[in-house]
């Protein structure tokens, strides 16, 4: 009895611990059959392409989520990386222009983590302020309207970014599936990419085997907001333009798909691969609702309400978990209700 | 670091803590009498007064949730959104169930907030960000992204009259509605923080909270109720901003959550908890409507405005944070 009871407990723990490979196939499997045109090749080529930008930036994100910080520049970065790109074009040609938005986006994330670990302002605070001054300079920088290629137009790269090489994978699709790898590789099979983990898990521990915590955290934000950039200035150079609210919607995509995808809001734990996998399953899923005739609206309550049930049952989990190893920080609270009545405070 | 410089930084960060705010407000009041004629004149001084009444409405709820240690509450302009769409929507049942069901809108949606910040422990940033994502889709969804207006939905009874006057409202036949309800939440946030056993264990909370949970602080319940009183505020602020605008739509209160935090903490209430006062927040919120009128005096536009906001309110946040480790008060 005992025993199928605890198989069933760990058959359980795998699958939450998979969720996101489960989810993703339920998706894929369901959604052809209930949505209609959902499985045709031309549509399964528009969800790829559209789940690049919010894979790309949900690298970085993953990354400073490891480390146990919060990002909430990503949006206005990316926006950056976009207007940066086109906006430079005349002046500095393709490469250039894509260079100085990567590295305007590396900026951004240098000032967050500099801020984050020398002058110790937790990094939720930091970066909202940050993400305000930057929506400012990009309001500014646009006139609040959209940047688009001006001058004599050459759209064969932007043609090229689109155009499927094999069937369903565009060259951005491959460039986006090739960073997810580098970066997960990274993450998994080099020392100082196990050592992010290390930071977000126990900085003190981290601190004392000889690793500098701060490093890694200027780090993380880095990468953050160059792959914010990168992302962003890639679909800048293959959409040819960008609106100023272009990264609105992403930073609470990204959040939901980082968390959904398994990476710990504490710290310490978390897979890239799994972030884009995530992304890519939001995509399909908004991408079937539209086919099915939702209004786009429902989009934001229902990435809502995917993040609010993740969370929930992520601290369901954290509970149990702590519970299981004794520490009761409710104890308080479950000695008081155990307490007979005439013991309670008046 | 010698010895002077130690002594140095410790006198400047007891200055920064004990005139605080209100020095500041002084400063920025001689910046303004340099920088502008047009500046130290009763009218524009009452504007300015005018113009951020509500965010301190909306502050001194945000206040307590800074106060506990929980940084802010990110939900706050959804709710006030929220709270204002469902006031116009009722106002066909008349004036007063009108305004009940927007206070009951802030009700749950703080409920809800204290249920899961409080007791579930979830992370207070992510969570109010869902929470705001969610009330979002909802009156988007609901409303279909229309706007609402009092005069169609308060019908004949004249309740839509009286909703779009509340703002202009004014008590005695001189005051302001809106400064009335700013006082009476000042004054009432500083009994309950200073006066109350919820004001102590709040404090007791923010400032270390494995500690209060240790002599017995009842945490869910105290930080639930930070959250709620946040949501409440931010539910009044909702309905005084749609009686303003005259109209309820989901974008109503975009940007107070980053100007009330930014105004509680220019106030001197510390984001890592339990440290600050309701006199501080009212001087932050004073402060943040004298440089926006500065800067509209000298001819800034909203969008470098935000630039500056966002600089202030990072160089503060920094320098308090500095400040108070360099005192040993912190380690944070």
């Amino acid at each position: 009895m005992t025993m199928h009871k605890e198989r069933i407990t760990s058959l359980l723990a795998a699958l939450d611990r998979h969720r996101i490979y489960v989810l993703l196939a339920l998706v894929f499997a369901i959604m052809p059959f209930v949505a209609h045109g959902f499985g045709t090749v031309n549509n399964l080529t528009t969800v790829l392409k559209s789940s690049c930008l919010n894979a790309t930036v949900a690298i970085g994100f993953t990354l400073v989520l490891i480390c146990g910080e919060l990002d909430l520049t990503i949006g206005a970065t990316l926006t950056l990386g976009a207007m940066l790109t086109i906006g430079l074009q005349p002046h500095l040609g393709r490469p250039g222009s894509f260079a100085v938005a990567v590295a305007a986006g590396a900026l951004v994330g240098l000032c967050n983590g500099l801020i984050v670990t020398k002058a110790r302002v937790n990094s939720f605070i930091a970066t909202l302020g940050s993400m305000t001054i930057l929506q400012g300079i990009l309001y500014i920088y646009s006139h609040g309207s959209s940047v688009s290629v001006t001058g004599p137009a050459d759209f064969r790269l932007a043609d090229f970014l689109e155009k499927p090489l094999v069937p369903l994978l565009t060259p951005r699709v491959l460039i986006t599936v090739a960073l997810v790898a580098f970066a997960q590789g990274v993450l998994t099979w080099t020392r100082p990419g196990r050592n992010f983990f290390l930071v977000g898990g126990n900085r003190e521990t981290a601190w004392f085997s000889g690793i500098n915590p701060a490093r890694y955290v200027v780090g993380a934000f880095v990468v953050s907001g160059a792959g914010a950039a990168v992302g962003g200035a890639l679909f800048g150079l293959s959409m040819c333009s960008a609106t100023p609210n272009l990264g609105a919607s992403c930073l609470m995509d990204v959040i939901a798909a980082t968390i959904v995808g398994g990476t710990a809001m504490t710290g310490g734990k978390g897979s890239v691969l799994r972030s884009a996998l995530a992304v890519l399953t939001f995509t399909a899923m908004f991408n079937g609702f539209n086919a099915l005739g939702f209004p786009s609206e429902l989009k934001i309550l229902i990435a809502g309400l995917v993040l609010a049930l993740v969370v929930i049952h992520e601290a369901a989990a954290a509970r149990r978990h702590e519970k299981a190893r004794g520490r009761r920080p409710m104890l308080m609270e479950e000695l008081r209700r155990k307490a007979p009545p005439q013991e309670r405070e008046s | 670091m010698s010895e002077r410089t130690t002594q140095f930084t410790r006198s400047l960060g007891g200055l920064f803590h004990r005139a605080g705010i209100f020095g500041a407000v002084v400063l920025i009041l001689a910046i303004g009498a340099l920088v502008s004629p047009k500046f130290l004149t009763a009218g524009n001084l009452l504007n300015t007064v005018d113009s951020v009444m509500l965010l301190g409405i909306v502050a001194v709820g945000v206040a307590f949730v800074t106060y506990s240690g929980h940084y802010a509450d990110l939900s706050v302009p959804t709710t006030m959104a929220f709270s204002g769409v469902m006031a116009v929507e009722m106002l066909r049942f008349g004036f007063v169930p009108a305004l009940l069901a927007g206070l009951a809108t802030g009700l749950g949606i703080g409920l809800v907030n204290a249920l899961m910040v409080g007791r579930l422990r979830v992370n207070p940033i992510i969570w109010t960000l869902a929470m705001s994502y969610l009330t979002m889709g909802v009156m988007r969804w609901l409303w279909s992204n229309q706007q609402i207006y009092p005069d169609v939905k308060g019908g004949d009874t004249g309740a839509g009259r009286l909703f779009t006057e509340l703002y202009r409202h004014e008590v005695l036949s001189r005051i302001p509605l809106p400064m009335v309800i700013l006082a009476l939440f000042a004054v009432a946030g500083h009994y309950v923080l200073t006066r109350t056993a919820f004001g102590q264990q709040l404090k007791l909370v923010g400032s270390n909270p494995s500690m209060a949970a240790m002599t017995g602080v009842r945490m869910p319940r105290t930080v639930g109720l930070a959250f709620v009183l946040s949501a409440l505020a931010a539910s009044v602020g909702g309905i005084l901003i749609t009686s303003l605008s005259k109209v309820g739509a989901y974008y109503n209160g975009e940007g107070y959550d980053f100007d009330a935090v930014t105004a509680v903490v220019l106030g001197g209430v510390m984001l890592t908890g339990g440290r600050g006062s309701m006199l501080g927040v009212l001087g932050g919120v004073l402060m943040l409507g004298l440089m926006s009128n500065i800067l509209t005096l000298l001819g800034v536009d909203t969008f470098a405005q935000r630039i500056v906001k966002g600089a202030v309110f990072l160089a503060v946040v920094g320098v308090s944070s500095l400040l108070a480790r360099r005192m040993g008060r912190d380690d944070a």
